[in-house]
């Protein structure tokens, strides 16, 4: 019994210890988003888009835009993204073998016409079946390829891209028309950028209106609410944050910059990742550490794109095993840049905070839960105590989910009716009270999928841009 | 301390700073409202003083007053906004007028700030507000470690000519990124007498590490005082450089850059190869059809790619050429010479760009 008691109470002792180290990272990435926020706010305030849009510096983008059935808004989102404000970009389309009418949709809509591939395949990808140009959007060139997934059709538009940069775009993602500007910033500033990240913000119940947001709300949905909460944290304090750690592992696959070169150096995406855009950003660093270029991945919270997240807890949990389950596969595919000093902040800070404190946590949470249910059974741990403990928690977890509404009010104020601010709040209070549980959860069982080496997206099905709700 | 009386204590602080956080979102809510409500009048105050101004139906002393009842970055941020619709003579009216406005003053002070933000505030205001007596303002602020403040700062040149601010951005212009160089380079095309005496002698240079950068701001400006120095660099052992004058000599039609660019056109590098090509298109001289044509059969891409879009500008004796081409041996030559001819004219102008 005395050693069962022993082993009770080691282990509480090691999961507050854990608690306490996680959160006070937590605490500290939320202390650097703060000056991070304010210089970007600052920064943003004083752009000149006038000027610069008259100047022709500014770096020529390529838009790719994979596409697998996507034929219900594909014609207004390309349209949308070929109206951006931004000087000199091309978009280039991948219909990636969809079994919808999609390329239909665009030839109609867009006029296209066969023309001979003739580019170099610089990264293998499935079979192109044919290479369109548009008779009245130049800027737009359409590939009709078999299907390989989205990393394969974003190596097919690389391919096809003539610019030095390169931006993944979802084809149901919705950009802002001044996004471009904002997000070339850092090249404007001289800095040596080998990839830049904007935020992703949730559309649902927006007001969307010939492809562009006019009025951002808040949504009425439960769980599409609680995830309004979850990205304005994911990208306001914890990307900021990490900017000043300089190891930002995530840069969005929906609204990325990449610089073309580096992305062909390392064979583009990879077509086996079930994440794509957290794997290129690891093999990124790894590449450009590895060969001491100097370099930055910054993420600028002003350049926005909206998405639709599912309001739905079925397709909600495939999303959220699917992401965990491509962490898992990445953080044992790259384990080697764990604690290695070659990698730099990378290797020291953001890998091991992945690794302990995302990857592992569901693992860690749900241990502590039997443990602490087998402690209280057993009389072992006292129940005010474990009740405190979880208050604590939850806590900590509601003033993290606060703090990203306060950033987001001091500086960009999207939702601009009261009434939104207040379900914002809302919403940020609820987050622990079963969402979270539900996320631990579903990410648990994306370690029996990896142990049963299941690789599968999961439909992600979406009920597309409507009118919101009074 | 027991563990519970740590975890009590956390929660207690927890809680107060929830409660804070809840009472700073709502107060930070009511007070921008507030503020938005007293100052979108004034802004729209400055609108019309400007507008009245321009259609010269009030005098100066109208927007004058209603720019100093705003806040200095609203101010500078409406003479951003309207720099750019009032006429050169007039605005110059208002820059001198500024000179005696306490918030301008203000304004003017912080240039030598040590918080770049309060820098990057003056840059800004400069760059539209700017009169003689503020060189030495701007040079320092040309000069300035932040990016944003250099690259604010030197938008002034666009509005006032200045012998100390050009040298000042053209020194500075080598170590810059490309980006930030190509932005420059818009901002210095107006000092035009300046810049090409100054690149004159940088260009005779040969040694200097920064001599790449400076032909390839040579290339943007395109002017053929520049064309000797230019064509004298087609040799150049530096790859970077070579590859600049190629690009730049397509402005220049002339005998002897017909002759360098058919030089160039052999080069063993393809980008040198390439951008000869392109240039080569530019000058269209019929003497140089054949090897265009030789061009498009490259055995690089890029190069067949730039030769048949060059091809296109030769008129009907290129196409004919390229047609010549569609139906030849060569496959890749053929692939590149049907998708050219089969570009509509806005898709060409911009793959020629």
């Amino acid at each position: 019994m005395n050693v069962f008691g022993g082993v009770i109470h080691g282990t509480d002792l090691a999961i507050l210890i854990y608690f306490l180290f996680l959160n006070s990272f937590y605490a500290l990435l939320l202390l650097l988003s703060i000056p991070e926020i304010w210089e970007q706010t600052r920064l943003a305030e004083d752009d000149d888009f006038q000027r610069l849009m008259q100047s022709d510096a500014l770096p020529p983008i390529t838009l790719l835009v994979p596409a697998y059935n996507e034929s219900a808004t594909i014609e207004s989102s390309v349209t949308a993204m070929l109206t951006l404000e931004y000087r000199s970009y091309e978009v280039v389309v991948v219909n990636d073998g969809s079994k919808d009418a999609t390329i239909d949709r665009l030839r109609h809509a867009f006029d296209l016409y066969e023309v001979p591939r003739i580019y170099p395949e610089t990264i293998p990808t499935k079979p192109l079946r044919a290479v369109y140009r548009s008779r009245t959007r130049s800027r737009l060139l359409v590939l009709d390829k078999e299907n390989g997934g989205k990393a394969d059709s974003l190596n097919a538009a690389i391919n096809a891209s003539r610019f030095p940069l390169v931006m993944a775009v979802d084809a149901d993602t919705l950009i802002e028309p001044d996004a471009l500007l904002r997000l070339t910033r850092p090249f404007l500033l001289g800095r040596k950028i080998a990839a830049v990240g904007g935020t992703v913000r949730v559309a649902n119940n927006c007001t969307v209106k010939d492809g562009r947001v006019t009025d951002a709300r808040v949504p009425r949905n439960l769980l599409a609410g609680i995830q309004v909460v979850e990205y304005l944290r994911a990208f306001l304090f914890g990307r900021l944050g990490w900017n000043r750690l300089g190891g930002n592992l995530i840069i969005s696959g929906a609204f990325g910059l990449f610089r073309k070169d580096y992305v062909a150096a390392i064979g583009g995406y990879q077509t086996t990742s079930i994440v794509e855009d957290l794997d290129l950003v690891v093999r990124l660093h790894r590449y450009l550490r590895g060969l001491r270029i100097r370099y930055e991945m910054p993420f600028i919270p002003d350049p926005v794109a909206w998405t639709e997240v599912p309001e739905s807890a079925k397709i909600l949990a495939r999303q959220r095993e699917r992401w965990h389950r491509g962490l898992i596969a990445a953080t044992w595919q790259y384990k080697g840049m764990l604690f290695n000093p070659r990698y730099g902040p990378v290797g020291f800070l953001a890998m091991p905070f992945y690794v302990f404190g995302e990857m592992l946590a569901p693992l860690i949470e749900l241990f502590g839960w039997v443990v602490t249910v087998g402690g209280l059974t057993t009389g072992y741990v006292d129940t005010s105590f474990a009740l405190l403990f979880v208050l604590v928690a939850w806590g900590y977890g509601m003033l993290l989910s606060i703090w990203a509404v306060v950033l987001e009010e001091v500086s960009f104020r999207r939702y601009r009716r009261f009434g939104d601010l207040l379900l914002l709040l809302l919403y940020a209070s609820l987050e622990n009270f079963g969402y979270r549980q539900c996320t631990v959860w579903w990410r648990l069982k994306a370690f029996v999928s990896v142990w049963k080496h299941k690789h599968v997206w999961g439909e992600m099905t979406r009920k597309g841009f409507a009118t919101p709700s009074k | 301390m027991t563990s519970r009386q740590f975890l009590l204590v956390v929660a207690l602080v927890q809680g107060v700073l929830l409660a804070a956080l809840v009472v700073l979102i709502i107060l930070n809510r009511w007070f921008r409202l507030r503020r938005s409500a007293r100052l979108k009048p004034r802004r729209a105050a400055v609108d019309d003083a400007m507008r009245r101004w321009a259609a010269e139906a009030t005098p100066l002393s109208g927007v004058l007053i209603a720019l100093a009842r705003l806040p200095a970055p609203l101010a500078i941020d409406a003479l951003v906004g309207w720099s750019a619709r009032v006429p050169g003579e007039r605005w110059r009216e208002l820059a001198a007028a500024l000179e005696h406005q306490w918030w301008a003053r203000l304004v003017r002070a912080n240039s030598s700030s040590a918080r770049w933000w309060k820098r990057l505030e003056c840059a800004r205001f400069l760059s539209v507000g700017a009169s003689p007596s503020d060189v030495a303002r701007l040079v320092r602020l040309i000069n300035d470690p932040h990016a944003a403040v250099h690259v604010a700062a030197v938008a002034s040149l666009e509005r006032m000519e200045s012998t100390p601010m050009t040298l000042a951005a053209l020194e500075r212009l080598p170590q810059l990124a490309p980006t930030v160089q190509a932005y420059y380079a818009g901002m210095l095309r107006r000092s035009r007498p300046v810049v090409i005496q100054h690149l004159l002698k940088r260009l005779r240079r040969t040694d200097d590490p920064g001599l790449a950068r400076f032909a390839e701001f040579a290339v943007r400006l395109a002017e053929p005082a520049l064309r000797e120095r230019m064509t004298a660099l087609a040799d150049h052992q530096d790859l970077e450089v070579r590859i600049q004058v190629a690009r730049a000599l397509g402005s220049f039609p002339h005998r002897e850059s017909v002759t360098a660019l058919t030089r160039m056109g052999a080069d063993a590098a393809w980008e040198v190869r390439a951008q000869a090509a392109r240039a080569l298109g530019m000058i269209a001289d019929a003497t140089t059809l054949s090897l265009v044509c030789g061009l498009v059969r490259d055995p690089v891409w890029w190069v067949r790619l730039r030769a048949a879009l060059a091809l296109m500008r030769f008129g009907a004796a290129g196409r004919n050429a390229l047609l010549e081409i569609e139906i030849g041996a060569d496959a890749e030559a053929r692939n590149v010479a049907q998708m050219i001819l089969g570009l509509p004219a806005q898709a060409l102008a911009e793959f020629a760009a």
